[in-house]
Formats: C-alpha cells, structure tokens, sequence
C-alpha cells in the first residue's frame, strides 16, 4: 500500500474484565476511503477513538501522521486532534448553541479570523453539505439527518487532513443513508483529505470505500482494498457479507 | 477471610480514589485560570447563573434564618432580662454561621445541580468528546469558568445573606418582640466586628469552591445515560453539601 497516515499495531484495550481489542493492526493509508467493518458491539466506536487520542490503548502503537500518539503529552495530543475531524454516531452538537455557532466554533477556538470571515466560511461549509437558512436554528429543531451533516460540518471546517466517521448512517432511512454515503465520498474527493469511516453496513461500505478493514472478536480479520476484500475467501469476510447467521461469527 | 476484607477494603480505596480525581480536577482547573485563553464570557454567563439567578433565593433565605433565629434567641435571653443581646447573638450568627452556610447549601442545591445536570448531559450525548476533538480541553472550558465563578460570587451572596438576616432579626426583634431598638442597636455594633465578616467570608470562599468543584466533577463523572444523569445529581448535591458542612467544621475550629 503507498503512504500510510494512521497505523495501529498490535493494540489492546480493556474496560474493567472485558477485552475489547486484543491485538489490533489496521493501516490507513492516505487520501482515500477506509471503512472499518465489524459486527455491533465490537469496539469500532473505541477504535475510533483511540485513533485521536480520546481514548489511550493499554498496550500496542496508534501513529499519526508518523508520530506515535500514545507517548507524547496532552498539548502535543492536543495539536494532533487539529489534523483530526470527527463525526459522532449522534452529531455531538453543542445543544445550547445556535447551529451557526457550532460550525463557528472551532474556527474561533483556534483562528483569529474576524467575525465576517468566520461568517462566509460557515455558511460555505453548511453549503457543502447541503444545507442552508438553518444558521439559527438550535440542533433539537433539526432531524438526524440534518443534525449529522450540521456536525460533518463542523468536523471540515478547519479542513483537517483525516475526518473520522462513527457509524455515519446508523438510524437512518434508506434514502438519507444513500445521501449520507454521497457526502462522505463527495468530502472526500472535494477536500481530497483522509476519511475513516466505522460501520456495519456493508452496503455502504461497498459503495464509498477504496480500503476495507473488519475486525471480529478484538482483532483484525482483514485489511485490504475494496476489491481484495470482496474476493476475499476468509470465512469470517464471507459470512459479513452474505449476512448470514451460520459461520464462524458467534453472536451468542 | 478474603471477602471480609474486600468488603472493608473496597469502600476506603474507593473514597481514596474519589478524593484523588477530585484533587487532580482541582489543581487542573486552577492552573487554567492563570493560562491563555481566558474566558471572560463564560466567566460571565457563570456567574451570571451562579450568582445573579441566586439572589431571590438568598434573599429569602437570609430573611427568614434572621427572623427564626431572633425568636429563638430571644426564648433565651429573655430568662435573664437580655433581650436586647437578640441582635448581637443575630449579627454574630449570621456573619459567622449561618449566613455562609446556608447560602452555600442553596446555592449547592440550585446551581450545583445544574452544573452536574448540564456536564452530564454533556458527557453522555458525547458533547464532551466532540470538545475534546475539537481540541479544546473541557476542563479550561466547561469547569475552570464555573469554579471561579463560584470563588468569586459565594462572598457576594453571603454578604446578601447576612445583610437580609440582620435585618430581618431586626425586624422580629425590635418591631414585633419589643426590644428597645437603641439597646439593640448599641450591642449589635458594639459585640459585632468586622472581623466576624472576614471569617464568614472565608468560609464563603471555600464553599463556593467546593460546590462548584464537586458539581463539575460528578457531571464529568457521569456513566450511563439518563439514570446516570439523575444518580450523579443527587450525588453531587449530598456530597456537597456533607463537604460544606465538613468544612464548615475544619474553617471554624481553624480560625476560632
């Protein structure tokens, strides 16, 4: 694979007496779609986290961009997370501000733009995303499909170089998943920045991604491109993909 | 053998581990106050919330404490013909006592379940998160605002407090229990010094910190959702308010 931005390897994670990753390796490469896949309840959502720093794994490496994120101190964790954006499963909007404010918000945390520049740069982020009049709206006005594109918003507006995805289009219905899978890819391809994107909807999946990753039981079972992935003749792959209960993928 | 000493054991590491992240949230959020960005907005809207909304309820407070206590005092003195001490034992108690205390056990009620409420919420709708990947640190942005609001706006509201309860002891004593009012005046004056108000506003100081720390710390605390939410709350407010009476023990036999 050509040049890789995020590498986990051989990452373990534990809450309390449940493992949750017992030996992670997963490479993203750069400028490109990768998407995680694994069934519910795997810690996507943590892996997801670890790779900015939210959450520290207790044994393994998370590198970002070459550096090593679980050895360096929390101001130069900080200036990492600003490569970062990040798509929360349910937005994350600051609930006691105005939309405009939230997408406003990390430009006035970390620019020293004037108020009118900030104001031209939000509502072009909001037309990115295809929205527009909602600037004033508080978030529990809008719909989840709208709240999560006002918080993909907010995740571009500093224009990181990787945005991250938790389970973009959980919840959604069919044809505002199909809206959300064009955002992410249009993103991508307008920005021309690095996107993980962390689902279990494989059909999603087939349609935006140039990589592909599933982890089952708290390792990786495979990490490869789209059409490898595919092919792939692993049994844990086959059974994701086929949907189907029989296989070696245990529910119960 | 074992489990006798677990169940021993757990509840005191548990505490120590408590008073320690409480600690680290402490020294944390007060080296933020004295580094770049300062929040003077949210300093504002804070004490805005913590103090300005407060007052009604402080007012009413004090008021009442005053007129209580003056009756009650007055049970006593007037066994020996002191009646016009009412005011003095009013003045000291206030200043010292209860003007401090019971403000800060309002203010731990109204406020410092908000702040829990509000940080809670927060967490669990992942807000706190989304700060942290913004990279903003949520203790510079949500705590170190609240807790120095509550440094600086608990004196306010003692002195509110104190003031209200004077009067009202005033007012019982001297319009409905018939003290004479120069006597009760004359004492007053003469026992209550201005160190009495110091005193209480030391312990103010110290209270406002408390719940404002406490609140912050259960509301960044919070596990699982809506319950979650509600458990910490409450947990905030008792532990508050154990904390200020706590405290209010320590201040005292410190500064007797």
């Amino acid at each position: 694979m050509e040049n890789i931005i995020i590498e986990m390897k051989n990452v373990h994670k534990s809450f309390g007496k449940h493992q949750v990753h017992k030996g992670i390796n997963i490479k993203v490469p750069q400028g490109g779609i990768t998407v995680i896949l694994g069934p519910s309840g795997t810690g996507k959502s943590v892996l997801l986290k670890e790779m900015m720093g939210l959450l520290m794994p207790e044994k393994g490496e998370v590198i970002v961009d070459g550096v090593d994120i679980t050895k360096i101190s929390k101001v130069e964790l900080v200036n990492i997370r600003k490569k970062f954006g990040m798509l929360f499963q349910n937005a994350a909007l600051f609930d006691s501000m105005t939309v405009y404010d939230n997408v406003a918000f990390p430009l006035r945390e970390h620019t020293k733009l004037k108020e009118k520049q900030i104001r031209e740069i939000v509502l072009e982020k909001l037309r990115l995303v295809g929205l527009k009049d909602v600037e004033n709206k508080m978030p529990s006005e809008l719909s989840g499909g709208m709240r999560k594109r006002v918080g993909l918003a907010r995740a571009i507006v500093l224009e990181p170089k990787i945005i991250l995805y938790d389970e973009p289009t959980t919840g959604l219905d069919p044809i505002m998943r199909d809206v959300v899978d064009d955002l992410i890819y249009n993103t991508q391809k307008q920005l021309n920045i690095t996107s993980v994107v962390i689902s279990h909807d494989i059909d999603s999946a087939f349609k935006i991604a140039d990589y592909m990753a599933m982890i089952y039981d708290g390792v990786t079972v495979l990490n490869d491109t789209k059409e490898n992935f595919k092919n792939s003749d692993n049994p844990y792959v086959r059974q994701f993909i086929n949907g189907s209960k029989d296989g070696p993928i245990k529910m119960f | 053998m074992n489990r006798v000493l677990s169940l021993i054991g757990a509840p005191i590491l548990n505490l120590a581990l408590e008073s320690g992240r409480i600690f680290l949230l402490l020294i944390d959020s007060i080296l933020w106050i004295f580094r770049p960005p300062f929040r003077w907005k949210l300093l504002i809207k804070q004490m805005e919330f913590i103090g300005a909304n407060s007052i009604s309820v402080i007012i009413l407070t004090g008021t009442f404490t005053g007129m209580v206590f003056a009756f009650q005092s007055y049970i006593g003195f007037h066994k020996f013909g002191a009646e016009y001490m009412v005011g003095t034992v009013v003045g000291l108690g206030m200043a010292r006592e209860l003007g401090p205390v019971l403000s800060a056990i309002m203010v731990a009620a109204r406020a410092g379940s908000a702040i829990t409420a509000e940080i809670g919420t927060m967490k669990v709708t992942e807000q706190i998160d989304a700060l942290h990947s913004l990279a903003v640190d949520p203790v510079q942005y949500l705590v170190t605002p609240r807790i120095l609001a509550g440094l600086l706006v608990m004196p306010l509201l003692n002195s509110i407090a104190v003031f209200c309860g004077v009067v009202g002891g005033y007012f019982v004593g001297v319009k409905i229990l018939d003290i004479n009012r120069t006597l009760y005046l004359q004492y007053m004056y003469q026992y209550v010094d201005l160190s009495d108000l110091y005193n209480g506003m030391i312990k103010s100081v110290v209270f406002g910190l408390i719940l404002t720390l406490i609140g912050c710390y259960k509301g960044m605390a919070v596990s699982g959702g809506a319950e979650g939410v509600g458990r910490s709350t409450t947990e905030s407010v008792v532990l508050s308010c154990i904390l200020i009476l706590v405290f209010d023990y320590i201040l005292t036999a410190f500064m007797f």
